[in-house]
């Protein structure tokens, strides 16, 4: 008798679950732009954005124009800078104080940094009189601004301790000793930095996590406008049979996609290593996934339409992609939230993601971040079945 | 097919039609304005590029008082955060995989020995490359202080090998310095830099879901039968449809204009009614992508998918909101010029930071504008009074 019960109940979710599949892959449009974001979009974030300081288009104003200061100028080289020697453009100050040229190129964003050399540089090296050298940075965009004045302070630090006289009158054995410190630097787990693995990963991640709380979200709320959930709730189903087959269904949907995504764009083109093994990586997923499809389905039984329903994704997707820890190290919030971003499925889905991934950690380190998602994911089911009940 | 001129009494039926939808619905009502400001009051405290506080743990085999003295340059420096000594790297292992720690440096064993028989040392560090951006600045930090401990002991060895002052000696070592200045942010403060393009982000985000069903959602329940039937024209109900939404969104500009400069203490550098008059080309713009997906498809799903995808996932990438534009690979600066954000981005850094004022406005304008007619076009074209089915 249990066993016929048992079969009952899950032919019922059966096909309840066809159900959600043939409403999803019979919209044409919906399909095409899955499929371009699994791929696609996913393609574009990790071949096409860098982080990276490239190319800093730099103006040298050189009013020297000596060996030395030459010799300054090709320290500045690709990829970091690209030098434009402003002699020949009109702003180019013919005599005089060069310092305030390169305003209209920066203000215009024609040009990130302006370096002015003075007249007299290469004489006051040579005499041995120290002097300072006018830099002016954009730093509209602060990351790349920093780095640009970083390196530069670099470049020129090297290049007068190289040049400076003191040195040349010690004997080699002592100048061989300098610089004492020989700095050595390993980065760990991408040590070309590459981008396009993480810009790829990341992307793909948040692919997951828009699909995962929007189409399940979506799904309710129209049954909810058409009316058709009152035939389901008047039916001999329980809320957990009616809500089962739509997390099961996008669910798989979700992976579907994930695993489009990865043999087709993350493995072949970026070579997105699975350090920690792919198998832990889609358990992980699907850990995720149903957490996420049924805080979409929560927010699916406080919104009536599908306009609120939209409004609410938005409300819920945008701080996780902008906070979960992609972009911003948690260090640099304010503490209150930083506490808030734990409870966000993707703080910790992208902890263990990169973990696994790119780290090879196995289920001995991840499982706090594990168990994290598991707990959110419950706290998700219990308060959508309370909610769904008194719908 | 004659062209019939556009009569604003029969825009402003369907505008007020549709003001009453939205205001009769009032959890909608509230999150059409409530969205946008909680988002930019989130995002701007979390939404940080600076890296402070990286945690990093010292591997000393020498303790020696030389290599102490080297370890306490990063223990006191305020960019790391430091957890502790440790005995060898490979111990670290798992602190490293789980994200408690970012950054090791080493110092070898006899350093203290090898610096005053004068045999250069090698110093090692190590660096969580997982986020690229993140390695790359916690790189330029430990650079930065191994280029002071360098120039801190070549000094001390020439001040003791020819008898000058340290002071004197690190002069003549260092004949040059750099006097930089830093344009328009001049702390370099990561909240300066994002917060007024964010602006831009939410305004590309939030005027599209509020517009995307509006079209599509009367073709579902096919009360869009009464509008094919009746006498307006389709340029009247695409304009009648998206007025109140630009009014809601327009409200929110000022909103988050507000929340920028009072909140987070940004300073406006520029024209404030050519930042506005900008805005509401932007805004109009970004609610007019909601209507025309809203037009083409016939789904409310399949509509809130695609501006999800066209809006929020582009919204951080090609926006120019992180990173500049200009650094990115040519086929994603396509992306990028095929998205209003990048034109409303330079047009709020020209003016909120930069100082500029109408010029600015009227560049990124008349591109928008163009934009704009664009989209009018396409959605004018493509939605037709007569269905196929």
């Amino acid at each position: 008798m249990i066993s016929e019960n048992k079969r009952r109940w899950l032919t019922q979710v059966y096909a309840l679950a066809i159900k959600e599949y043939l409403q999803i892959f019979r919209d044409i449009t919906l399909m095409v732009f899955m499929v371009y974001a699994f791929t696609g979009d996913v393609y574009f974030a990790g071949s096409g954005v860098t982080l990276q300081l490239r190319n800093a288009a730099t103006i040298v104003y050189d009013a020297d124009r000596s060996q030395a200061s030459r010799d300054l100028v090709r320290q500045f080289r690709p990829p970091y800078f690209s030098v434009e020697d402003a002699i020949s453009m009109p702003s180019f100050p013919v005599s005089g104080d060069p310092s305030r040229g390169g305003d209209s190129e920066l203000a215009r964003g024609d040009a990130m940094i302006s370096l002015a050399i003075p007249h007299g540089f290469e004489r006051r090296l040579l005499r041995d009189e120290s002097q300072s050298l006018q830099m002016r940075v954009d730093t509209t965009h602060s990351i790349p601004g920093y780095l640009a004045s970083m390196y530069s302070a670099r470049i020129v630090n090297d290049f007068a301790m190289r040049s400076s006289p003191l040195l040349s009158q010690l004997p080699p054995s002592v100048t061989d000793f300098f610089p004492p410190l020989r700095d050595e630097y390993r980065t760990l787990f991408n040590p070309n930095q590459d981008e396009g693995w993480f810009m790829s990963v990341s992307q793909l991640l948040n692919v997951i996590t828009v699909f995962a709380i929007l189409l399940p979200g979506a799904a309710l709320v129209r049954e909810r406008e058409r009316g058709t959930i009152e035939q389901l709730t008047v039916s001999p189903l329980s809320p957990f049979q009616i809500l089962l087959p739509k997390v099961f269904a996008m669910t798989s949907i979700v992976l579907l996609g994930t695993f489009l995504s990865w043999f087709f764009v993350l493995r072949p083109v970026f070579h997105v290593p699975s350090r920690g093994g792919f198998p832990l990586f889609v358990a992980v997923t699907v850990l995720y996934v149903v957490t996420s499809t049924s805080l979409g389905l929560l927010a699916a039984t406080i919104a009536r339409n599908m306009a609120q329903i939209g409004m609410l994704t938005i409300f819920l997707v945008a701080p996780m992609i902008f906070l979960s820890g992609a972009w911003t190290p948690p260090e640099a919030m304010p503490a209150w939230l930083r506490v808030g971003t734990l409870a966000f499925p993707l703080h910790h889905y992208i902890n263990a993601s990169y973990a696994i991934l790119f780290k090879g950690a196995g289920l001995s380190i991840i499982w706090p971040s594990c168990l994290a998602i598991a707990g959110l994911g419950s706290v998700n089911v219990l308060f959508t079945l309370r909610r769904f009940r008194g719908i | 097919m004659s062209f019939r001129r556009i009569q604003p009494a029969r825009i402003a039926a369907i505008a007020v039609k549709e003001w009453r939808e939205i205001v009769r619905d009032r959890l909608f009502f509230a999150l059409a304005f409530l969205v946008p400001s909680a988002l930019m009051i989130v995002v701007g405290y979390g939404l940080s590029l600076d890296v402070e506080n990286i945690p990093l743990v010292i591997v000393d085999r020498d303790h020696s008082a030389l290599s102490r003295e080297y370890a306490y340059r990063f223990i006191s420096a305020r960019y790391f955060r430091f957890m502790g000594y440790a005995s060898s790297i490979d111990e670290l292992d798992r602190p490293i995989k789980s994200d408690r720690i970012r950054a090791v440096i080493e110092i070898p064993p006899d350093f203290e020995k090898n610096l005053i028989r004068r045999n250069p040392v090698q110093v090692r560090s190590v660096i969580d490359g997982t986020f690229p951006s993140r390695a790359q600045i916690t790189k330029g930090y430990i650079i930065a202080i191994n280029g002071a401990a360098n120039l801190d002991l070549t000094a001390r060895e020439i001040s003791s090998l020819i008898g000058i002052p340290e002071v004197v000696a690190r002069e003549k070592l260092q004949p040059i310095r750099i006097e930089a200045r830093y344009l328009y942010n001049e702390n370099i403060q990561s909240r300066w830099s994002i917060v007024p393009k964010l602006i831009m982000a939410i305004l590309l985000m939030s005027p599209p879901f509020l517009t995307v069903i509006g079209v599509v959602r009367e073709k579902e329940s096919g009360s869009i039968y009464n509008i094919y039937s009746s006498d307006v024209t389709k340029s009247e109900f695409l304009i009648g449809k998206l007025a109140p939404y630009v009014g809601i969104s327009f409200c929110n500009s000022i909103v988050l204009f507000l929340i920028a400069t009072l909140v987070f203490q940004v300073a406006f550098k520029g024209s404030v009614p050519a930042f506005f008059f900008a805005t509401a080309i932007y805004v109009i713009c970004t609610t007019a992508i909601g209507l025309l997906v809203s037009v083409l498809v016939r789904t409310q799903i399949a509509a809130m998918i695609i501006t999800i995808i066209i809006t929020l996932l582009p919204a951080v990438l090609y926006s120019g909101l992180l990173f500049p534009i200009s650094s990115s690979t040519p086929a994603a600066r396509v992306i990028a010029h095929l998205l209003p954000a990048m034109y409303y981005t330079s047009i709020v850094d020209n003016i909120f930071l930069k100082g500029e004022g109408w010029a600015a406005a009227a560049r990124g304008s008349a591109i928008l504008g163009v934009y704009l007619a664009v989209l009018f076009f396409a959605g004018y074209s493509l939605f037709s009074k007569r269905p196929s089915r």
